[in-house]
């Protein structure tokens, strides 16, 4: 999801909380769909570099084969938002642009 | 020759120089690579690998005075002699003990880098059942005429000892030269990704492996040919065997798990 | 926050850091009670003067300071494991905070929502507040809402550092290349000090951690106001 949608969405929740209802955290999840990258039993330990790596690599695989616009794909970017440094999906960015990423899409 | 008459059967060896030169070349050695990393100049690490052999060509001839001529190998001593070339290869095993480490750490669970592949992306591996099996079957092939020149020694059969330690060199060679044919149709580096540092290192040193031993059955040729060995008494070519078996049989695991499975 | 002269654990703000305090108390017990032990029995065998010559083996004795030492090393196994497996639990996390440790700060990202980035440097003495703490305070604080599950995504840039709050029990390396998990969930609102744990350079010392605990709003209030 885009920081657009998400600023709707949080400033609705702020309304919410400026009336004095103060939504919990699930509360705030189940509004704003406010939601983090969940458990992958794939990546059951510590070391999760390969959980971002994988999601990573799962969405452009997944918008090669199913084209930009199918949403199921922004799932993956959605918890490879969350788990990668920034700075590591810049740098494969610009691997994947100039063809240097190390995995086939 | 005070020391050398005991009424013992040990060999108490006489003063020699090369101790020292030794150690002054290996200095040397290692002074002369800082000097040609830094300044670009071999001057120093040439005359120390020069030094080097002389002391090694030196230190071995004494020896071979020493047993051959002198008979200070004793049975007490061979057996010394036996254990200290054991312990050797022990050490030398351990040694490709760590890169087939370096290899299967890097290899059985391959890292984000290299696109958690093996080989990596982009690496074309060399195929298996051309010229690594050709080199597997040249170096099986030695290990079975390096035995049969132990035979031919044993039963004092001075033409078929020659006939197959020569045979058994010139495997040894054509071994090394069909690797160096293929490191240089090599489509990779050891600077591609871990697997070109793991392959390069590990082949690379057991490519050294091989022509220290083909030295090694080279010198043993020679004495073979001056009538130094009797066929009780030739315990440098034995040495020289074991070691060609271990070179052999570090080969086997490089192929079935360097070139095979990993490539 | 640790103070001065203070030697135990800070006050938990965490139901893991509650029962990391519980395991260190039930080790003490166990300890002391073999402290003791031994020291009589040291003292007992040092004062008396009794003499067997004739005794070169017992084999009852043996047996009972063999399977005892196991017997009680179990009771310290067990829940050591239970905790060790309860502190890699990730349980459903609400939000994610990665931190990067770089020489000699660390810098935060919040991607679940709305998008911040921040890095985190430490206050220096000269420009410090009367009311701040010398070598601890730093200029941009990790807001986090309390109540609320927590994963943290731990790495560095350059060097090995270690992400480390005690008060809520957490600590874990930050390796360059490495993304490492760990959890918590801050049971009271406050500010929660910790240091990077790895020698990691000349600064190593001087690159604090500041956890801000809130409340929802206020967390989904500070986090607005660091998106575009």
């Amino acid at each position: 999801m885009n920081a657009e949608s998400g600023g709707t969405q949080l400033l609705l929740l702020l309304l919410l909380a400026r009336k004095g209802e103060v939504p919990t955290m699930s509360e705030a999840i189940m509004s704003s769909q406010m939601e983090t990258a969940p458990f992958d039993p794939r990546f059951p330990n510590q070391n999760q570099t390969k959980y971002c790596y994988q999601s990573y690599v799962d969405f452009h695989r997944c918008q090669k084969l199913k084209g930009e616009e199918y949403e199921p794909c922004q799932y993956f970017k959605k918890v490879f938002r969350s788990v990668c440094p920034n700075a590591w999906v810049e740098k494969w960015d610009e691997q994947l642009e100039n063809g240097s990423f190390p995995s086939k899409i | 020759m005070t020391s050398s008459h005991g009424f013992h059967p040990y060999h108490l060896v006489d003063m020699s120089p090369w101790p020292l030169t030794g150690s002054i070349s290996a200095m040397m050695l290692t002074t002369g690579l800082i000097k040609w990393f830094h300044q670009y100049n071999m001057n120093l690490l040439i005359l120390s690998i020069f030094a080097i052999l002389l002391t090694m060509y030196q230190w071995w001839r004494d020896i071979t005075r020493e047993g051959t001529f002198q008979g200070l190998h004793t049975s007490v001593v061979i057996k010394g002699l036996r254990w200290g070339m054991i312990l050797f290869i022990a050490s030398e095993v351990l040694f490709f003990f760590s890169f087939f480490w370096a290899f299967f750490h890097s290899s059985l669970a391959p890292t984000i880098e290299i696109g958690m592949n093996w080989p990596p992306y982009g690496i074309q591996p060399f195929n298996p059942f051309q010229i690594p099996l050709l080199n597997t079957t040249i170096l099986l092939s030695s290990g079975a005429t390096v035995t049969w020149a132990h035979h031919a020694i044993m039963e004092a059969n001075h033409t078929q000892a020659i006939q197959s330690l020569g045979l058994t060199i010139l495997l040894g060679f054509y071994f090394t030269l069909l690797q160096a044919f293929e490191y240089i149709e090599a489509p990779f580096t050891i600077a591609d990704s871990v697997f070109g540092s793991t392959f390069f290192v590990a082949t690379g040193f057991h490519g050294l492996h091989v022509i220290i031993g083909t030295s090694f059955l080279l010198i043993c040729f020679l004495r073979m040919f001056f009538c130094h060995f009797s066929s009780n008494h030739h315990v440098g070519f034995e040495a020289a065997a074991w070691y060609w078996h271990f070179v052999d049989v570090v080969w086997l695991f490089l192929y079935v798990f360097i070139y095979w499975w990993g490539g | 926050m640790a103070t001065w002269t203070y030697l135990g654990f800070q006050d938990s703000a965490s139901p893991l850091m509650e029962q990391l305090i519980f395991f260190h108390d039930h080790i003490m017990v166990v300890l002391i009670m073999i402290i003791t032990f031994v020291g009589y029995m040291m003292a007992s065998i040092l004062t008396n003067s009794f003499i067997n010559r004739y005794m070169l083996e017992h084999q009852t004795i043996e047996l009972i300071w063999t399977a005892l030492p196991a017997v009680i090393l179990v009771f310290i196994a067990l829940p050591s494991l239970r905790l060790l497996y309860l502190l890699d639990e990730v349980n459903n996390p609400s939000v994610t905070l990665k931190t990067v440790g770089h020489q000699w700060y660390w810098s935060y990202e919040y991607s679940d929502f709305l998008d911040a980035e921040f890095d985190s440097y430490m206050t220096p003495t000269n420009e410090l507040e009367s009311s701040g703490f010398r070598l601890l305070d730093v200029d941009n604080r990790t807001v986090l809402p309390m109540n609320t599950q927590i994963r943290v995504v731990i790495t560095a840039a350059d060097v090995i550092h270690s992400w480390t709050v005690p008060a809520l029990g957490v600590k874990a390396d930050a390796i360059p290349g490495r993304l490492n998990q760990s959890s918590f969930m801050m049971s009271r609102p406050g500010l929660f000090y910790g240091q990077c744990s790895e020698i990691c350079g000349a600064n190593h010392s001087f690159m604090p951690i500041v956890v801000e605990s809130v409340n929802t709003n206020s967390f989904l209030n500070w986090i607005s106001s660091y998106s575009d």
